[in-house]
């Protein structure tokens, strides 16, 4: 069901529940003056530098929603309730109801909740995650983890004894065998560009002017249902028979026998991973039959979402089930890598503190049960073909066709084909591309969002063929990225050229310039006896954004001249409140005394409303429904797609503009004594900030504190308040302020004056992106090379990662540590991803529910070279270019390159993930092909 | 059941009846309330659940708690997280993790700055030649699992740690 139009305000009505959000103080009597460790704050008398919530997290105070129980909530009951989700461990066969006798007599649990038992109170599942929330008696299991019945139990003591009685017991019946349950697959894409007769010259056909297609007539191979790709000789959709037929012709020049062309084709295979984020996921809910409200603790990176989706499924629940309110707070995440973005999970917990009303219950995944039912990044089957121009070394066709695994549930596998499907080709131009993307169902565990989000798939196809191309020419790898590199203005696959600056040929040339590849053939030469050296390049471009991104932020300076800063992004270890305190302080002179992240509750002052869905509502709608000053496209939207720099620090450093317009730079001129009539008062962008004073020529430098004070004393503007949208622009605004006219990349705004409340200010004049941009796929990106030295023991196989060095560009980094770490961690990440990580997809696999660490190898410190990893940002193209966001990009090109430098090493192509110590083994053993 | 007594930061917690198979991480989170030994695994695996047994001849190492039962630990004395900083004051190497950033989520610190001060105080004991620092660090640290980080910071914020105080932690000369 489609949310009809919503209000926000701090009280939203979603499902006719009334919606609030509450902020998480931190709670429990810590060892240690709880006022210090509060994350978020920073304290003069620790004078410790880093991150914000650096004092929090090195003195265990409680952040993440798995640290709350009852009894750190005011208000609640002292006693907390444990609920015990079962999940189905075979999807063949038909279930035949649970056997709990492995619980009988004392370990009974004091509440169940069936699929039965939601269909009696008439809850409702999302359309997101659209299919059973259990699976009903009768059924088979429509994918491996599905959960079959929700156990609450009021004792811890009894709640641990029957998880563990449970943990070897066969607690599920099942009958007769159907085989997997058959479903509609997630999607299935085209894109198709025929640019013109240059790079700058208009494109014949493309994404982006011809719309994006589906090929709409599907069939059935092997009880599997795929998409016809060839355009059909009966009338189909017309827009996708004229793409089908310029995609095949594509396809026929790269088949020609021309001798001046090398064709490569390759087929590549790419595995389940799990993001592997430390914390499992984990809540806490109390429904208060009294007040009629439920009361949620959760740890999410899609915060507005999870209330939303909570609210809908009970929202026509019967009485018993149906609150009047939820209120929501939100925690701290233990990482994230997108695995917290749109889950399921809350629904769960929501339902076992209905279940068992009043007492206050806690459902928290073990690391098997996370295993078993978080969402995993997709398996891709990808064929890839690129022709190449054998005089000139440029690529002058590509296509490519991707099948993705999205398991049980749909959740974002359509999306992650099309971004993976659109990161195609990488970092190269090419005049001519055609790939087509498939993403079906299957009895696996739900794939969904994870760091790379389909292009880490795509690109290491690519970027090994790449080496593989450069090889076969023969060419330098570096020489051949730069001869293709796709250059500012040129179109991506999409058709769009990207926005922001491309600097391929900066990172080509530190890479080519660097010891790891301008010394190779010297380390391959000088290689000790017994081991293999090799050394292995590639390239990423990663797109940022999700095409309706939101950005909620206030800052406000008090009398004292503290600052403190509230927003709507999440916490999830990519360090956004210090990021965000830095980028305010660009504008207000130093950092933040306070950040809180995740306050979805706080802009009720904006009253925002929305309506429809960003990406499907028509330009007509959007140009109605913007009439209403306070309409935006989007409210509040999950902190994923790498926005966090971009995105979730905006609408604060836009906030901090308005507070220094209109309430610092006033101040500044009383207290220079400089009239509004002198030239000088419209001067407030030569004004600086040196050493926490604001500056202008002749004039005495101010302390902050002595403006701050000023500008209340005059009922300046001393806080603010904004909403910014980005459809791969920002929606820009007019308001008026103090009788001027103040423009800028926001959509609503409220500002408050001296200690008073805040007053939204109605806009004057908006500009949305148009509705046609959301063809456009991406209009931003970060870049990043990366080169390997690897060393692999001839005996045995086994690879050392001997050093490594990453190199990027991210605009303005806002936090530079925190951007080096997030490097750091994306190589570590990819290290994992190539040669470790690996998840069986149906049977043995970890929906099973009997995965964990000791099977499942994630990097480790002795996997890395932890004192040989450079990683280096290029400087901003300018001082004030806009923050980009890096966190995916970083990790991409440390898997081909990983690859590339394997080969390198042994002379072997390896086509799959992981590649593990006993493949490598097994391919020296079989000999090398040179 | 069996009654225990633990001492965990200096204060004595007990004596009090505990399941035989009760686990320390939920006797540290379910029982006495203190989240700060954090529970990641469950199987011992990536040691966010670490925490320090000082032993009654004054060494001291760290012991997973997700795997091993509350009554093991019957009268023993432990360190957790929340027990690093004193008075106010964050230890050195608290700080160091601050300063050289090196968490980012933060789930896995409180087993890292364990693992960390053990090595800190063994080293105290029985100074290492500079030579061998970067592999004492690593052999130190390889069992706990990070997602975030890549390692690096958290290697480098404990050398820096050490380096800064080379008479107390680093022989001077081969013995």
């Amino acid at each position: 069901m489609r949310m009809s139009r919503r209000n926000f305000v701090q009280s939203a009505v979603s499902s006719g529940i009334a919606l609030s959000f509450a902020r998480l103080a931190v709670a429990g009597a810590i060892p240690f003056d709880a006022r210090e460790t509060l994350p978020g704050r920073r304290n003069a008398a620790i004078d410790a530098a880093g991150r914000l919530d650096g004092v929090a997290k090195v003195t265990g105070a409680k952040l993440y929603a798995s640290d709350f129980r009852a009894d750190d909530m005011p208000g609640w009951p002292s006693k907390t309730a444990h609920a015990l989700l079962l999940r189905a461990a075979d999807a063949t066969h038909v279930y035949r109801g649970l056997d709990l006798s492995a619980i009988d007599g004392a370990l009974a649990p004091d509440a169940v909740v069936t699929a039965e038992d939601v269909a009696r109170i008439h809850a409702r599942t999302p359309d997101f995650y659209a299919g059973d929330l259990f699976c009903p008696v009768g059924a088979t299991p429509f994918y491996l983890g599905q959960p079959l019945a929700l156990l609450v139990f009021g004792d811890f003591d009894v709640f641990d004894q029957a998880r563990s009685a449970l943990r070897d017991a066969k607690f599920a019946k099942y009958g007769d065998e159907t085989g997997p349950v058959e479903s509609p697959s997630y999607g299935a894409f085209r894109f198709t560009r025929v640019g013109g007769p240059t790079p700058e010259a208009p494109d014949v056909f493309s994404p982006v002017n011809d719309g994006w297609v589906s090929p709409g007539k599907f069939e059935t191979i092997r009880n599997m249902e795929r998409p016809i790709w060839a355009r059909l000789p009966i009338p189909t959709g017309a827009d996708y028979a004229k793409v089908a037929e310029t995609g095949e012709q594509i396809r026929a020049e790269l088949a020609s026998d021309n001798p001046a062309l090398l064709v490569l084709n390759q087929e590549f295979q790419t595995q389940s991973v799990d993001p592997m984020f430390l914390e499992p996921e984990s809540a806490l809910g109390w429904y208060d039959a009294g007040r009629e409200t439920l009361e949620l603790v959760l740890g999410v990176q899609s915060p507005y979402e999870a209330a939303e989706s909570v609210a809908f499924m009970l929202g026509q629940a019967n009485a018993a089930f149906r609150p009047k309110q939820i209120t929501t707070r939100f925690a701290y995440c233990g990482g994230g890598f997108g695995g917290r973005d749109h889950t399921p999970f809350p629904l769960y917990a929501a339902l076992a503190a209905m279940a068992f009303p009043d007492r206050p219950v806690r459902l928290a995944n073990s690391r098997f049960e996370q295993f078993q039912s978080g969402v995993k990044r997709h398996a891709f089957a990808m064929s890839t073909r690129i022709g190449v121009d054998r005089a000139t070394g440029k690529i002058v066709g590509f296509a490519a066709d991707h099948v993705l695994d999205g398991g049980g549930l749909a959740n974002f596998s359509a999306n992650v084909a099309t971004v993976g499907a659109n990161a195609a080709l990488g970092v190269y131009y090419a005049p001519k591309a055609d790939v087509t993307t498939f993403a079906f169902h299957s009895r696996g565990v739900t794939a969904g969002s994870m760091r790379g989000y389909g292009t880490v798939q795509t690109m290491t196809a690519l970027e090994t063929l790449v080496d593989e191309i450069c090889e076969m020419l023969p060419l330098d790898p570096i020489e051949f990225r730069r001869r293709n590199a796709l250059a500012t203005g040129w179109r991506t696959l999409a058709g769009n050229p990207y926005i922001v600056s491309v600097r391929t040929p900066e990172i080509l040339e530190k890479l080519e310039n660097h010891p790891i590849w301008r010394d190779r053939a010297e380390a391959k030469a000088h290689a000790p006896p017994g081991v293999l050296v090799g050394t292995g390049v590639a390239c990423a471009a990663k797109d940022y954004g999700s095409g309706a991104d939101c950005s909620l932020g206030s800052v406000a300076i008090a009398a004292d001249g503290t600052i403190s800063i509230q927003c709507d992004s999440v916490e999830m270890g990519n360090g956004i409140g210090t990021a965000a305190s830095n980028r305010v302080a660009a504008h207000l002179g130093r950092a933040a005394d306070e950040v809180a992240t995740a306050r979805i509750d706080a802009f009720g002052p904006l009253g925002l409303v929305t309506s429809s869905d960003p990406y499907l509502i028509s330009q007509w709608m959007q140009d109605a429904e913007q009439r209403n000053p306070r309409w935006v496209p989007a409210i509040s939207s999950a902190s994923s797609a790498s926005v966090g720099a971009h995105v979730g620090t905006h609408a604060a450093a836009e906030a901090a503009r308005v507070v220094f317009r209109y309430g610092l730079w006033p101040a500044a001129l009383d207290l220079w004594r400089v009239p509004r009539t002198d030239p000088r008062a419209q001067a407030w962008r030569q004004a600086l900030w040196k050493d926490g004073r604001l500056v202008m020529p002749g004039l005495a430098p101010l302390a902050l504190a002595d403006l701050a004070a000023r500008a209340h004393a005059q009922n300046g503007v001393t806080a603010a308040m904004t909403h910014g949208f980005n459809r791969w622009s920002w929606a820009s605004a007019a308001f008026v302020v103090d009788g001027e006219t103040w423009s800028a990349d926001i959509d609503a705004l409220a500002v408050r004056r001296g200690s008073g409340d805040f007053v939204r200010l109605d806009r004057t004049a908006v500009t949305f992106p148009p509705t046609d941009f959301n063809r456009i796929g991406t209009s931003y990106a970060s870049l990043c090379g990366t080169l390997v030295r690897v060393e692999v023991e001839k005996a045995t196989g086994a690879i050392r990662v001997a050093r490594g060095y990453s190199v990027l560009e991210c605009g303005r980094p806002l936090a530079p540590e925190i951007v080096i770490g997030q490097a750091q961690g994306g190589f570590a990440m990819g290290v994992g991803y190539a040669l470790l990580e690996s998840l069986p997809p149906y049977e043995g696999g970890p929906g099973e529910g009997t995965w964990n660490l000791g099977q499942y190898l994630i990097a480790r410190a002795s996997d890395l070279p932890v004192h040989a990893l450079e990683v280096e940002v290029l400087p901003p193209v300018e001082p004030d270019e806009r923050p980009k966001g890096m966190a995916e990009v970083v990790m991409i090109p440390v898997v081909p390159a990983l690859l590339n430098a394997i080969f390198d090493a042994t002379g072997h192509r390896f086509r799959s993930l992981p590649v593990t110590q006993p493949m490598i083994a097994d391919a020296l053993r079989k000999g090398a092909p040179r | 059941m069996k009654s225990i007594t633990v001492t965990v930061n200096g204060v004595a917690h007990g004596p009090r009846n505990v399941r035989d198979d009760l686990s320390m991480n939920d006797f540290l989170r379910e029982y006495l309330g203190m989240t700060g030994t954090k529970f990641g695994c469950g199987a011992a695996q990536c040691l966010s659940c670490a925490i320090i047994v000082d032993n009654p001849d004054g060494t001291s190492e760290t012991s997973p708690t997700c795997i091993v039962p509350a009554a093991s630990f019957d009268g023993k004395m432990i360190r957790t997280v929340e027990g690093h900083a004193r008075n106010g004051e964050l230890s050195v190497l608290q700080r160091a993790f601050i300063d050289h950033f090196a968490f980012q989520c933060g789930y896995c610190t409180a087993g890292f700055l364990n693992e960390a001060q053990v090595l800190l105080e063994r080293l105290a004991r029985t100074p290492i030649a500079r030579a061998d620092l970067e592999r004492t660090i690593a052999e130190a640290l390889d069992g706990h699992l990070c997602r975030c980080t890549g390692y690096v910071k958290y290697h480098e914020a404990v050398r820096a740690v050490v380096l800064a105080d080379p008479a107390r932690y680093l022989r001077t000369a081969p013995p």
